[in-house]
């Protein structure tokens, strides 16, 4: 199931937060939420639980044993071991044909590729069972000992599917002791409301738009019409995936948890090691903490390590070699800009890094798009003027100015603008009467008006003609 | 703050309204005429659906293909896209893919009589609505995930609506042609020289359009047809629809609506062919002129377009005077049928259905009181079902092929056989400019040659 579902809107949510509310003990709260998660898990294939089950339950186990032994060899067996057998289902279910396709791809055998699939959400668990193991063995946290508390971590149904990737020790405290209170609930309703419209208005028309460049004939596509497709799917990306967090957050809030922010304005970055502060955070931390320090971070073989995290980040987002490109693409750019870059930006106006950023990140989405490298270099050829595309088509004039409304939307989307200014009130004692007007009356009301279009665009998307004479 | 706000109660409100009246709706309807199709159903609950999660699902899909007010809703959410495209030129571009409609006696029933349920229904929800999780990408990506077919397969199709009217915009695919051309050899080295072919491509409204300011939105067709007559056999005979129809470009002859020319487009393709095999056409006062009224159709089922809407076709048939009898077949079974069958004409947006009956049987012959000899055999898709009936007053026997419905299985015979064992001595392609420039749809053509081609 996911969010953005009428399903999941108008039966799933109100009939988990009635029972919810309903029941008072704290217990049995969190027997409703694991019962629920498991049922939002099994909406899609739910022979796949078993190994969720199966993951947590051995990682639970090992973490008992990497907390009795801490600091001993039996500890850090328990440590390795849980590693990795998760990591191993993860590779066998992600990365079992992407490794078999290239093993034949080379030498030249024709073994063949296991039809497995893959269990939704499994790169985001595996990722929490990870964190938990290493925290536990280092003794940053506690190892959890009822096994249905750590399976209420794990599959909690707010950050089962799509992130954020979430720490035990930063709501371990929330699974025994957490508070619902009123004013949490509104703001997970109102953060869930603006996760909804970004990912059901926002990412979803972005998404008709890009369709309608990308992935086309490219011997067709105009250089600007290159440029407005990668731009399309930029913002597609970016509500799609910040609008499942900020739902994941206030989701998280109306049950009393509360989950760190996972995305802060990434396109308003003036580098690329700023975007990755500032995009999918909880991935970025995961890397920093578990991979890149253990390996010596800046201290020592700086280069190889940074290396290692971004084929690991480009391999995450997808098994296919485009992903590893689009990862290590990153990596080029961080080295040029820890090197001088940054340096120079500092002596430039801002508006040179700005531009610096949409270009290169445009670029990095050209790879993550196209899963056949060559036409990723095509179509970057025609961003370049590379052939003789021409620059502009009748088409595009047309796209362009029906979506004008919608482009400078979305753009204002990508900025904190809003919030800024309503900050900046807030700072003086003689707006307070605005500032309480704002909290009171406007935001709520626009909050209502973009729930009830998000209702209108989720079913408005299910419509699928059936053309029963295109003969 | 110790209450809640009013957004977080309307929220509450609403979604619970919604559930419990989605819930309690128990008059939920089947078939969505806005989109001409079947809506899913209700699943049925079984623990191997379930556990295979085709009961989760189904049901998701059920629960918002039913959803409480959903047509009204679906207006809307187009109400508010056109809001939002108010800088525009008042020209929109819609992105479609096509579907592929396959033939009923495909999918396994084979006893049930040419039904006018859209039958591919579920061929196409299949294919349209890919498992919403994209199991390569680790980020909740777009729903809709673009279909990457790089080579722009003609299944894809761009619609532009323009002053009311829709367009379907032409993208010539130079292999297409070559494969049309390619097959109608075939067609014709196969059949021999008693039969003679004749080729006659109706181009769609684009052409005729005048889009001045977007000069090189839509491809040349007539030069596509130029292109196609130094591929074919010299012996097979092109019909200059083209030209025709370019004459009597101000006259109503394609619908506003709907992708098909009309009626009267069709008689002057009809008069173009008949001038072309030396005969004479008939004038239009020698048919029987029926007003079906209002038609709203495919063009605006694929776009959803207010201009489209507010602005209906009316759509005409023209009915042959002198004797005939038409008769439909599944497989050999044969059934009376009218040859502008009004049991289709209730519907405003599938009026077009009246003409040979939908055209959807396996083949279909007319039988006249002309005792001429002559026999002509039309393969066809949708654009030829209104041309049949023109060709009555002409000809002793006229059957009709559809290469999405033939079925040599069910027939016994493939359609070299079928011309011989007939005594057909004329084959009239006719198959509108879209459908030529669609591989998929003339492979289907090839293959009623049989396997032994």
């Amino acid at each position: 199931m996911v969010f953005s579902s009428l399903f999941f809107l108008c039966t799933f949510l109100p009939v988990c937060l009635g029972l919810y509310y309903i029941i008072r003990n704290r217990t049995y709260r969190n027997w409703l939420l694991i019962i629920a998660s498991l049922i939002f898990y099994a909406w899609g294939e739910p022979v796949w639980i078993s190994i969720l089950l199966l993951s947590t339950g051995f990682t639970y186990l090992s973490a008992l044993a990497a907390e009795n032994h801490r600091g001993n060899i039996k500890g850090k067996i328990a440590l390795i071991a849980s590693i990795t057998g998760n990591l191993l289902i993860l590779g066998f279910f992600k990365y079992s044909g992407f490794l078999i396709n290239n093993i034949n791809g080379l030498m030249g055998t024709g073994i063949k590729v296991p039809e497995v699939g893959l269990p939704i959400g499994i790169s985001f668990y595996t990722f929490k069972l990870i964190s938990y193991i290493v925290d536990v063995y280092k003794g940053e946290t506690e190892a959890q000992k009822s096994p249905f508390k750590l399976l209420l971590y794990v599959s909690l149904f707010h950050q089962l599917m799509a992130g954020p990737i979430t720490r035990y020790k930063d709501i371990s405290d929330a699974i025994e002791n957490r508070v619902e209170t009123f004013q949490d609930f509104n703001y997970g309703v109102s953060r869930f409301i603006m996760g909804l419209g970004k990912k059901v208005i926002l990412a979803g028309t972005a998404g008709k738009i890009t369709e309608l460049f990308m992935g086309t004939d490219y011997s067709r596509l105009p250089l600007l019409g290159a440029w407005f497709g990668i731009l399309m799917y930029a913002l597609q990306l970016y509500f799609d995936f910040s609008g499942y967090s900020d739902m994941a957050i206030g989701l998280g809030s109306m049950f009393g948890f509360k989950y760190k922010e996972n995305f802060d304005h990434p396109y308003i970055s003036k580098s690329a090691s700023e975007f990755w502060r500032r995009w999918h955070i909880s991935l970025g931390s995961f890397f920093r903490d578990y991979v890149y320090i253990p390996l010596g971070g800046n201290r020592k073989h700086r280069i190889r390590n940074l290396f290692i995290v971004w084929a690991l980040t480009g391999l995450w987002h997808g098994a296919d070699w485009n992903f590893v490109i689009w990862g290590l693409y990153y990596f080029v750019l961080l080295v040029i800009e820890k090197s001088f870059l940054l340096k120079l930006f500092e002596k430039l106006p801002t508006i040179i890094s700005r531009l610096y950023l949409w270009i290169v990140t445009l670029v990095g989405w050209v790879f993550f798009y196209h899963n056949d490298i060559g036409q990723a270099f095509r179509f970057l050829g025609i961003m370049f003027g590379v052939g003789d595309n021409g620059i502009t088509s009748p088409e595009l004039s047309i796209h362009f100015w029906n979506n004008a409304v919608f482009l400078i939307i979305a753009l204002i989307g990508c900025t904190p603008v809003f919030s800024g200014i309503f900050r900046r009130l807030k700072e003086e004692e003689t707006n307070s009467e605005l500032v309480w007007f704002i909290e009171t009356y406007s935001k709520p009301i626009f909050n209502i008006a973009v729930l009830i279009l998000s209702v209108i665009f989720l079913v408005g998307q299910s419509y699928s003609p059936f053309m029963y004479f295109k003969f | 703050m110790k209450k809640l706000k009013i957004d977080t109660i309307f929220f509450i409100i609403l979604i619970t309204i919604l559930g419990l009246a989605n819930i309690l709706n128990t008059n939920k309807p089947t078939v969505s005429n806005l989109e001409n199709r079947a809506l899913k159903t209700m699943p049925q609950l079984s623990l191997t659906n379930i556990v295979n999660g085709s009961f989760q699902r189904d049901y998701e899909e059920y629960y918002s293909d039913t959803f409480i007010l959903r047509d009204n809703l679906v207006k809307l959410s187009r109400d508010v896209n056109e809001l939002m495209s108010f800088l525009g030129p008042d020209i929109s571009i819609v992105k479609s893919v096509e579907d592929v409609q396959l033939p009923p006696n495909m999918q396994g029933d084979e006893k049930e009589t040419v039904s006018p349920e859209p039958t591919g229904s579920e061929t196409h929800e299949a294919a349209e609505n890919p498992s919403s999780t994209n199991e390569n990408t680790e980020m909740p990506t777009p729903t809709p995930e673009p279909e990457k077919d790089y080579g722009d397969g003609p299944d894809v199709g761009y619609w532009m609506v323009v002053d009311g009217k829709a367009v379907q915009l032409f993208k010539f695919n130079k292999e297409s042609f070559d494969y049309y051309a390619q097959i109608l050899n075939k067609y014709n080295d196969k059949l021999g020289n008693g039969v003679k072919i004749y080729s006659m491509i109706p181009p769609t409204n684009g052409e005729f359009m005048q889009l001045k300011k977007y000069k090189g939105i839509t491809d040349s067709q007539n030069d596509a047809l130029g292109y196609l007559k130094s591929k074919l056999n010299d012996s097979i005979v092109s019909v200059d629809v083209f030209d025709a129809l370019n004459k009597h470009k101000d006259e109503y002859i394609y619908f506003r609506t709907d992708h098909h020319w009309t009626a009267l487009g069709a008689y002057y393709g009809y008069c173009e062919f008949m001038r072309t095999r030396g005969d004479t056409p008939l004038s239009l006062s020698e048919f029987e002129k029926i007003d079906l009224g209002d038609f709203l159709g495919s063009s605006y089922t694929k776009t959803l377009d207010k201009s489209l809407e507010k602005n209906p076709d009316n759509i005409v048939a023209y009915k042959p005077l002198n004797n005939h009898e038409f008769t439909i077949y599944k497989g050999n079974d044969g059934t009376r049928a009218d040859i502008i069958d009004m049991q289709y004409a209730g519907d405003i947006s599938k009026k077009y259905l009246v003409f040979i009956s939908s055209g959807g049987a396996t083949w279909s012959k007319v039988k006249t009181d002309i005792n001429n000899g002559k026999k002509i055999l039309v393969i066809k898709d949708s654009f030829g079902n209104m041309l049949v009936p023109f060709l009555v007053p002409h000809y002793e026997e006229i059957y009709v092929v559809d290469s999405r419905f033939y079925n040599m299985n069910l027939t016994g015979k493939n359609i070299v056989e079928f011309v011989k064992d007939n005594g057909i001595n004329e084959v009239v392609f006719c198959i509108y400019m879209e459908d030529v420039n669609w591989q998929k749809f003339m492979s289907g053509v090839e293959n009623m040659l049989g396997s032994e081609n």
